[in-house]
């Protein structure tokens, strides 16, 4: 009961748990779908990224450079080979006020031969922010020959200066001696747009990922659904709820998977069923055989006894034909009477009919009638009462103390005590106890513990159904050997069995109808 | 042994009935014979036997039924021929007003043993009487009056009725009972007295459901009051 309940009240929380699971299939496809969106996208974006880039970068930087080797060749190369500082100052700021937006640095020597630098701003640009390699680059003069048709080129170098912002720097050389010059361009409207094109493409890459994983959740959903469905069902057949079937939809995978498990289930219940009906009718069968027997069996055994009393009186060649008959036929009875007891369990019809018993007395009684008297030690108070089923309890203790005094020869000692609510009675032999291959074993049906042991009185059913009598209370009854040599059967009953036979109404009503009608008066 | 009692046996098979016959004639018995118990009815009443012996399974009329139609114009002790694998059999042919049952395979013996108990129940033992409230049981004459009308009832409810009597506001055992008024060994089934207690309470309680004469007292038996 509390275990079913924890179970249930578990339930949801270990659900929940399990959605979590790492190995989950539920996690592991939101993985799955996150990283290919997040590869793909993180690639896509990179490429477009990298591509923009270079093609807006080139762009400006081209027509910049451009525009600047222009103004160079026109502005620049009308100077004078030795231009005042007021002429490199006033072509800079000209050249700077092309329609490419950018700084201009003219460098040249002056009539005195002393060295002038043109500004066409002087805040945002002097020679120190042009890199010396590139100074040395652009003032290096090189070998006219046949692959190279100036003495100066065009050098340019894209920077970042402290503040992060890129720029490009770019310088050259006036052909035929002039001034040097050099530009400085910003590059941050470019470096801008780049940038806002990166946050676009980051938040796509999210966006991406995002559907990535409410696309993961959506399969796995769709997945999981049919999954956990199936799952359900195959505990309910686990369960023994046979007739469990899935509604089939769709023609995918699971749809196929759910047809298979209905027609697993399907033939699961054939087959059950074939069994169940097979076993029952073998059952049927062996009760309605013993029932049958019975009647020849009646009319045999009233007859007997008139042959048994006429024994002394008849030939003795017919006499010892006549006890065997008579005694044969004692025999088929017990074994017959065995065998409906044994169907009345198998088919569960046996009954209990409770009676308050003084235990000591019920055993003094059951071995006095078998005149087992000499040969049984009992060790029970008396006062020891019970609610129980007397007859059976008498079956039981018959098996019990025979089979001791049969295998184990006296004296038995037979010792009744009070556990609890339960009753031990315990039955000791002192014989060779019980080989330990054979104990698991003794309260089977036609059981022969080796097939040397002589033809027993028994029918071979005497303990099973002694254990089927002990549970038919809520009893037990268990076999062990005693440290001290000997078997010892122990047989545990409730001390009231009234709860046994609370479910079949039909046998116990007239006597609970009077019971309480008793109480109530 | 004044006088050999008469028996009815009503059986369906050749050979049981043969047998049984055979059986309880050798026992000094007188025996007649029916195969049906349309048949067993007629005899009934032509020979007025002391006591039948009935088979429950029975062709036509079964033996329940027999059972309940005698009931009710007779208290002639009738055993049953009962299969024990059966239980609600036992529990249907006792609630019909069968005095006893004997379990097929039966032996002679025994079934002689059951018919001689059943039949000493009917004889008379004490010369007195006792009054319980409305309840006369004069012991001499065995018969029971209620309000000094004359109460039918069969030898062992009668029985049971002396035998509680004899012990006013003591309680006794369904076993002890079994010993005293079916003669049966430590191993009588219980339902047995259950239902001959309810049978006597119907005849002898105003109201049947609520006695104040026969009592249960859970646990042990029965008892017979004095009402208050």
């Amino acid at each position: 009961m509390t275990e079913a309940s924890d179970g249930k009240r578990r339930g949801p929380t270990r659900r929940v748990l399990a959605g979590l699971r790492l190995t989950s299939l539920r996690l592991r496809l939101v993985v799955v779908f996150g990283l290919v969106a997040l590869t793909a996208a993180v690639s896509a974006s990179g490429i477009a990224y990298w591509l923009n880039r270079e093609a807006v970068l080139t762009r400006t930087q081209d027509a910049a450079l451009n525009d600047f080797e222009e103004e160079m060749q026109n502005r620049a190369g009308s100077l004078p080979p030795r231009p005042t500082q007021d002429d490199l100052e006033a072509t800079a700021v000209r050249m700077s006020q092309s329609s490419q937006r950018y700084s201009v640095l003219l460098i040249g020597e002056d009539p005195d031969g002393k060295t002038v630098v043109g500004n066409s701003d002087l805040d945002s640009f002097t020679l120190t922010d042009v890199p010396k390699s590139l100074q040395k680059a652009v003032n290096e003069k090189r070998p006219l020959e046949k692959g190279n048709k100036d003495e100066y080129h065009l050098f340019w170098q894209r920077k970042t200066d402290t503040g992060g912002t890129p720029f490009l720097v770019g310088g050259t050389r006036v052909m035929g001696g002039g001034p040097t010059g050099y530009m400085l361009k910003s590059l941050e409207p470019e470096s801008e747009d780049l940038g806002s094109l990166a946050w676009s493409l980051g938040i796509a890459t999210g966006l991406a990922l995002i559907g990535a994983a409410l696309l993961a959740q959506a399969a796995a959903t769709t997945v999981l659904k049919p999954v956990h469905r199936l799952g359900v069902a195959a505990r309910r057949l686990g369960e023994g709820k046979l007739d469990t079937r899935l509604r089939v939809s769709g023609t995918d995978e699971l749809a196929e998977l759910s047809r298979t498990f209905n027609r697993t289930a399907e033939n699961l219940e054939k087959k059950v069923a074939d069994m169940s009906s097979r076993e029952e009718s073998s059952r049927r069968f062996v009760a309605d055989m013993s029932h049958e027997l019975r009647t020849p069996l009646t009319a045999i055994t009233a007859v007997t006894e008139v042959l048994e009393e006429e024994a002394d009186s008849l030939d003795p060649m017919i006499e010892p034909a006549v006890r065997l008959v008579v005694s044969e036929t004692r025999r088929l009875n017990d074994l017959v009477e065995n065998l409906m007891e044994v169907t009345r369990f198998d088919a569960g019809t046996a009954r209990l009919v409770l009676d308050d018993v003084d235990i000591a007395d019920q055993i003094t009684a059951c071995i006095d009638t078998r005149a087992w008297l000499d040969a049984v030690d009992l060790d029970a108070e008396r006062g020891i009462t019970a609610r129980l089923d007397p007859r059976r309890l008498d079956v039981v203790l018959a098996n019990l103390i025979g089979n001791a005094l049969k295998h184990g020869g006296s004296p038995v000692r037979v010792q009744v005590r009070v556990d609890g609510d339960d009753l031990l009675i315990r039955v000791r032999d002192h014989g060779p106890g019980i080989p330990e291959e054979v104990l698991p074993h003794v309260f089977d049906r036609f059981y022969k513990a080796s097939a040397s042991r002589p033809r027993s009185e028994g029918s071979g059913l005497g303990l099973s159904i002694a254990l089927e009598n002990a549970h038919i209370h809520g009893g037990e009854i268990t076999a062990e050997n005693s440290a001290e040599g000997g078997a010892v059967f122990t047989l545990r009953l409730p001390r009231d069995a009234s709860h046994m036979v609370e479910r079949p109404a039909g046998e116990d009503a007239g006597e609970e109808s009077e019971e309480s009608s008793g109480v109530s008066s | 042994m004044t006088s050999v009692p008469s028996l009815l046996l009503i059986e369906d098979d050749d050979a049981i009935r043969t047998a049984l016959e055979l059986s309880l004639t050798r026992q000094g018995h007188r025996v007649a014979t029916a195969a049906t118990g349309e048949d067993g009815l007629k005899l009934l009443r032509e020979q007025r036997p002391d006591l039948i012996v009935l088979d429950v399974m029975l062709p036509g009329i079964d033996g329940f039924e027999v059972c309940r139609r005698i009931r009710r114009t007779d208290q002639l002790p009738i055993i049953l021929l009962t299969a024990r694998s059966d239980d609600i059999d036992v529990v249907v042919g006792l609630e019909s007003g069968a005095d006893d049952y004997v379990v097929k395979p039966v032996q002679g013996r025994v079934l002689d043993a059951r018919i001689r108990a059943v039949l000493r129940r009917g004889e008379r033992e004490a010369n007195d009487a006792a009054v319980f409230g409305s309840l006369v049981i004069d012991r001499s004459a065995m018969t029971v009056t209620k309000d000094g009308e004359d109460l039918q009832l069969t030898p062992t409810e009668l029985r049971l009725l002396l035998e509680l009597s004899r012990r006013p506001g003591q309680a006794l055992s369904r076993q002890q009972l079994l010993r005293l008024v079916w003669e049966h060994d430590y191993l009588g089934d219980s339902r047995l007295v259950d239902a001959c207690v309810q049978r006597l309470r119907a005849k002898v309680e105003d109201v049947p459901s609520s006695p104040t004469l026969i009592r249960t007292v859970r646990g042990v038996g029965y008892r017979l009051d004095t009402p208050q």
